[in-house]
């Protein structure tokens, strides 16, 4: 009895699981054979760590380029989740609190959730580049001589631009998370807090927090994940040096020389294995801190 | 505890994905299925062979011709199925199928995939290509070859020009027919400058550059970007004081002259757009920081300079084409067939179309839609009808394009194969990370 009950959960997710495994699984599957040198479109059959060689200690260009991509993507990605969930953390806290939001704040609130990240990106390029609306206006006040004086906000070398547009994207998504939680909480534990003399601060911090920690978490893993395997964003906002580890693996890809594909592929999977050891290290903070 | 009931469903889902890869395809299916086609075999009407014209011909009827290239010009592609796709019909009785790629590495990787899966025959017939991509797939083998001298309008080529039968250095090999010719030139807005205080070679262009800081940027060479790595190779050649030299690899040649172009663009990095902290990373984002007016020049590779551009909408109508006094680099662009074409008589015939001169004519003709240069040696032309049409064409390519013989005298090849890794890589190592 108590077998089959464990059973059939997972028989209920084998068609979903079923789609998952074969499609990323033969994917992920592939890609580590590319990236051990078993490219048969070459003739290519031999095993070999060569392309993991050459990015991570060799001593050509790729290996100091691939670091410094490898350090530039973590600094957006952790910038962005973190600026994304405070952000969140906030709106989502004044939204609930004393004067709360409506149904047309909430929905002003997520309106650019629909916008695709790509024509986010677009727009903000269009907004504040150095021929950008923002710059003319200000050009046309007078505050500076010229448009090109504007400050470099988008295509710059610390990623202020990407990071920009991650945060005004995955605000409303994180939001949207909490809100879900915190609402679905009784209001009594605030007003106790309150009553006992806590301030503002500190119900916000033992109080809210620890309820929304393993939402939040999980949300920031997610948008974590997805920026730091993301491509066309920094390929509009971006600079190129440094790129992101995203856009390395694909220029290498896509590079004629067959060859280097397993460096593309090598890139890739690195890049699974830094999510993976981020998520885990993310779940394992959860859990020592909820025993 | 979950985990012991789960393995044996892991090692399940591993054994089944392991005997998919280990199944290896069919070796060189694209051999024995070429071999069937380029022989006539009576009473197969879908065979043929390259040395009897009239037998491809037969073959071609009726059939349909897949033809992969790039779709991102809406002009080019409605050139295409009128000036190509009518005739084949009308004449030859062959459906034009065009497929248009957002980038011709899709088609490469589609004919990989398919010899990856042993498929033959596979989807694509001919593709609009040329460079990296055609390197690609001569180095993946599967590149249909022995048909290009065969066509009767190949005596209209020009064989031994080394901008033909050098594709990015690499040799064609048999293996592409040129349709068109490209040639470098640089884009200035003739509302907001003079024609005379145009710089006119590289050292000009540095003491312009500085005199007018942030005012010229130029797009960052990289696979994908060869038109930034044509602009590298042109300052270059001129540093080096030639271009043929170039031709033919020498390791040495380099390594003499890759320090003075490191020192050359690195003096002039202070002077460019963003102080050359950042460069643009293809045409259009180049096309549309000059149509912004943050930079001056934009460049292009049409031979009718930026008529096409302007027909688009992407640069100011008072744009114009202009080349430096020498060493802009012009080359060719061509058609090649996949091993495993299924409907090789067909792409044969088209082709060959491609090299008639009524047609190459048209396409030189902005307003046509095309506005590349000619693919055909126009002295090579018998017929005085032909004759009289490409010379009529060359007369009307309007005010912003170069004038033809700007365009001729300044004309270089491009340099060996080995060389535009050697920029590319060299110039994000010695300019880009520099600081």
């Amino acid at each position: 009895m108590r077998l089959r009950e464990r059973f059939i959960p997972w028989l209920l997710l084998a068609p979903a699981l079923a789609v998952l495994a074969v499609l990323f699984g033969t994917s992920i599957v592939y890609g580590v054979a590319q990236s051990l040198g078993y490219l048969t479109f070459i003739g290519q059959r031999t095993l070999t760590f060569a392309a993991y060689e050459r990015i991570l200690i060799g001593p050509s260009p790729i290996a100091t380029e691939f670091w410094s991509s490898l350090g530039f993507s973590l600094w957006v990605s952790a910038a962005s989740t973190l600026l994304a969930a405070a952000g969140a953390l906030g709106v989502a806290v004044v939204a609930t609190g004393r004067r709360e939001a409506g149904p047309t704040g909430i929905f002003l609130l997520h309106l650019n959730l629909a916008v695709p990240h790509l024509v986010w990106a677009i727009a903000l390029s269009l907004f504040l580049a150095q021929s950008g609306l923002l710059a003319r206006i200000a050009a046309a006040l007078g505050w500076i001589a010229t448009p090109a004086d504007f400050p470099v906000l988008v295509r710059d070398r610390y990623g202020v631009g990407i990071i920009l547009d991650y945060v005004t994207k995955e605000i409303p998504f994180l939001t949207l998370i909490l809100l879900a939680i915190l609402r679905s909480q009784p209001r009594t534990y605030n007003v106790i807090a309150e009553n006992l003399g806590a301030t503002a601060w500190q119900r916000l911090r033992y109080v809210t927090f620890p309820l929304v920690r393993p939402g939040l978490l999980a949300g920031s893993l997610l948008v974590f994940a997805f920026i730091f395997g993301a491509y066309e964003v920094p390929a509009i906002l971006g600079v190129r040096f440094p790129r992101t580890v995203a856009a390395l693996a694909l220029d290498f890809f896509l590079n004629p020389d067959l060859q280097q594909r397993a460096e593309g592929m090598a890139i890739s999977v690195i890049m699974a294995m830094v999510v993976v050891v981020v998520a885990v290290g993310g779940y394992w903070l959860n859990e020592r801190q909820t025993r | 505890m979950f985990y012991r009931t789960l393995r044996p469903f892991f090692l399940l889902f591993i054994g089944a994905i392991l005997a998919a890869c280990a199944a290896t395809p069919n070796p060189n299916p694209a051999e024995t299925s070429s071999a069937t086609t380029d022989t006539l075999v009576a009473g197969d009407p879908a065979s043929f062979t390259t040395a009897e014209w009239e037998s491809v011909l037969d073959a071609a009827r009726g059939q349909t011709v897949n033809w992969y290239i790039w779709g991102g010009s809406e002009t080019i592609n409605a050139f295409v199925d009128t000036f190509y796709g009518q005739p084949l019909q009308e004449q030859y009785g062959i459906t034009l199928k065009r497929v248009p790629l957002n980038d011709t590495v899709d088609a490469v990787n589609q004919v990989l995939s398919e010899k990856e899966a042993g498929q033959d025959p596979g989807q694509v017939d001919l593709i609009w290509i040329n460079g990296e991509n055609f390197a690609s797939l001569k180095q993946a083998d599967m590149l249909y070859s022995g048909w290009t001298r065969a066509l009767p309008n190949s005596a209209l080529v020009d064989w031994d020009n080394p901008a033909v039968n050098l594709d990015f250095g690499e040799p064609t090999a048999d293996m592409e027919s040129p349709w068109s010719s490209a040639q470098f030139q640089f884009i200035y807005d003739s509302a907001r400058m003079d024609a005379e205080t145009l710089p006119r070679s590289y050292a000009d262009l540095k003491t312009w550059a500085c005199e007018n800081p942030g005012r010229f940027t130029y797009i960052a060479p990289g696979p994908g970007a060869f038109q930034g790595t044509r602009f590298v190779k042109g300052a270059l050649f001129e540093l080096s004081g030639g271009a043929e030299q170039w031709l033919n690899f020498d390791q040495t040649l380099w390594e003499q002259w890759s320090p003075p172009l490191w020192t050359y663009f690195n003096e002039i990095k202070p002077c460019l757009w963003r102080a050359g902290e950042t460069y643009p990373k293809d045409e259009n984002e180049l096309h549309s920081l000059f149509a912004n007016q943050e930079v001056d020049f934009s460049i292009t590779q049409a031979i009718a300079g930026a008529g096409p551009l302007i027909e688009q909408g992407l640069v100011p109508e008072t744009a114009r084409a202009f080349v430096f006094d020498d060493y802009m680099i012009g080359d060719f662009n061509y058609v090649a067939i996949p091993k495993n074409a299924p409907n090789k008589a067909a792409a044969l015939v088209l082709a060959n179309l491609i090299l008639d001169p009524t047609l190459q004519a048209a396409q030189i003709l902005p307003q046509n839609g095309f506005g590349l240069g000619f693919g055909i040696d126009v002295t090579k032309a018998t017929d005085p009808e032909a004759q009289t049409a490409l010379e009529n064409a060359a007369a009307q390519l309007g005010d912003s394009a170069t004038p033809a013989a700007d365009l001729a005298s300044s004309l270089v090849g491009d340099s060996a194969a080995p060389y535009q890794a050697l920029v590319e890589e060299g110039w994000r190592a010695n300019v880009l990370v520099q600081p």
